[in-house]
C-alpha cells in the first residue's frame, strides 16, 4: 500500500492529487477460485493538512473504487507549503506521505 | 476462565503495541458506522439528517458519465461556485452501503473534487451538499453496463 501526492499550481487554484494503492475490499466480493468471501478491507478514514491544519476530512465506505484517487483544490497556498495526507483502514492498517509545493 | 482473560488481554495488548507504532494513528472509533450502513436511501436520508428537507440545487455541479462500462470504477465530479459548503456526501442509491464518502472541507478549500465510485447497478447517484442550515441534493442517473457482483 502506498500513497503518492501530487500538486499543479493553476491561476486560481492549487490542485491536489491523491492516489493510494488499496483493495477498497467492501466484504461481498468472493474468491473466484475458492468461492470464499473476501473479508472487508476498506480505507474509513482520510486527512489532508496543510502545514498542520486539517484541510480535509474525508469518510470513506466500500463503495469507494479499488486504489482511491481524489481531486481537490485549495484557493490560497503558496509555494513551500507542506501538505500531508494520512489515513486508515477497518483492520486499523495506515500510512501517510507528505509533498511541499514548488 | 482465567487463561482465556489473560489471552484476551495479551491479544488486546499486542493490538495496542502494533497499532502505536503508526505515528499518525486516527481513531476508527470516529468512523460514522451508522452513516455507512445498509438500506434503502430516505431511511438513511432520515436516520441521519432528520425531519429536514432537501433542497433540489443546481448550483451544486456533479458529472458523471451517462453510461458507465465497468460499475467497479465510475469517475465523479462534484463543483460549486456557492460559498460556505462544509460538507459533501456521495450516495449510491442501490448500492446494499449506498453511502460511498462524505468529506468535510475547510473554508480555505474550493467546493471541487473528483473520486472513483463504485456501483452495482444502473441508478441515481445523489450529491448532498451541507451549507449552513441548508441541505442541497443533486442528483444524476448513471447506466451500469457492468455491476457485477459485489462492486457496490
Amino acid at each position: 500500500m502506498a500513497t503518492k501526492i501530487r500538486t499543479q499550481q493553476g491561476e486560481q487554484f492549487t490542485e491536489i492529487k491523491i492516489l493510494i494503492s488499496h483493495p477498497m475490499e467492501n466484504g461481498r466480493n468472493r474468491d473466484p477460485m475458492t468461492g470464499q468471501l473476501i473479508p472487508a478491507h476498506f480505507i474509513q478514514e482520510l486527512k489532508v493538512e496543510k502545514n498542520d491544519r486539517t484541510m480535509i476530512t474525508a469518510q470513506l465506505g466500500g463503495s469507494m473504487s479499488q486504489n482511491p484517487f481524489f481531486t481537490f483544490r485549495m484557493k490560497d497556498s503558496k509555494s513551500g507549503d507542506r501538505l500531508r495526507v494520512y489515513w486508515i483502514d477497518n483492520l486499523g492498517l495506515s500510512d501517510s506521505a507528505e509533498h511541499v509545493i514548488e | 476462565m482465567h487463561r482465556r482473560h489473560f489471552i484476551k488481554k495479551l491479544f488486546s495488548l499486542a493490538a495496542a503495541a502494533i497499532t502505536g507504532c503508526f505515528p499518525w494513528r486516527l481513531a476508527t472509533a470516529a468512523w460514522p458506522e451508522t452513516h455507512f450502513g445498509k438500506g434503502e436511501l430516505n431511511q438513511l436520508f432520515r436516520a441521519l439528517f432528520g425531519e429536514q428537507t432537501l433542497i433540489e440545487s443546481d448550483d451544486i455541479h456533479v458529472s458523471l458519465p451517462e453510461t458507465a462500462e465497468n460499475g467497479a470504477v465510475v469517475p465523479i465530479t462534484i463543483s460549486s461556485e456557492l460559498e460556505q459548503i462544509s460538507r459533501i456526501y456521495i450516495w449510491v442509491e442501490k448500492n446494499p452501503t449506498p453511502l460511498a464518502a462524505e468529506f468535510e472541507l475547510d473554508a480555505s478549500m474550493a467546493v471541487y473534487l473528483t473520486a472513483r465510485i463504485k456501483m452495482a447497478e444502473s441508478c441515481h447517484v445523489v450529491v448532498v451538499a451541507e451549507q449552513g442550515q441548508h441541505l442541497l441534493r443533486k442528483q444524476q442517473w448513471v447506466k451500469v453496463m457492468q455491476g457485477g457482483c459485489g462492486t457496490g
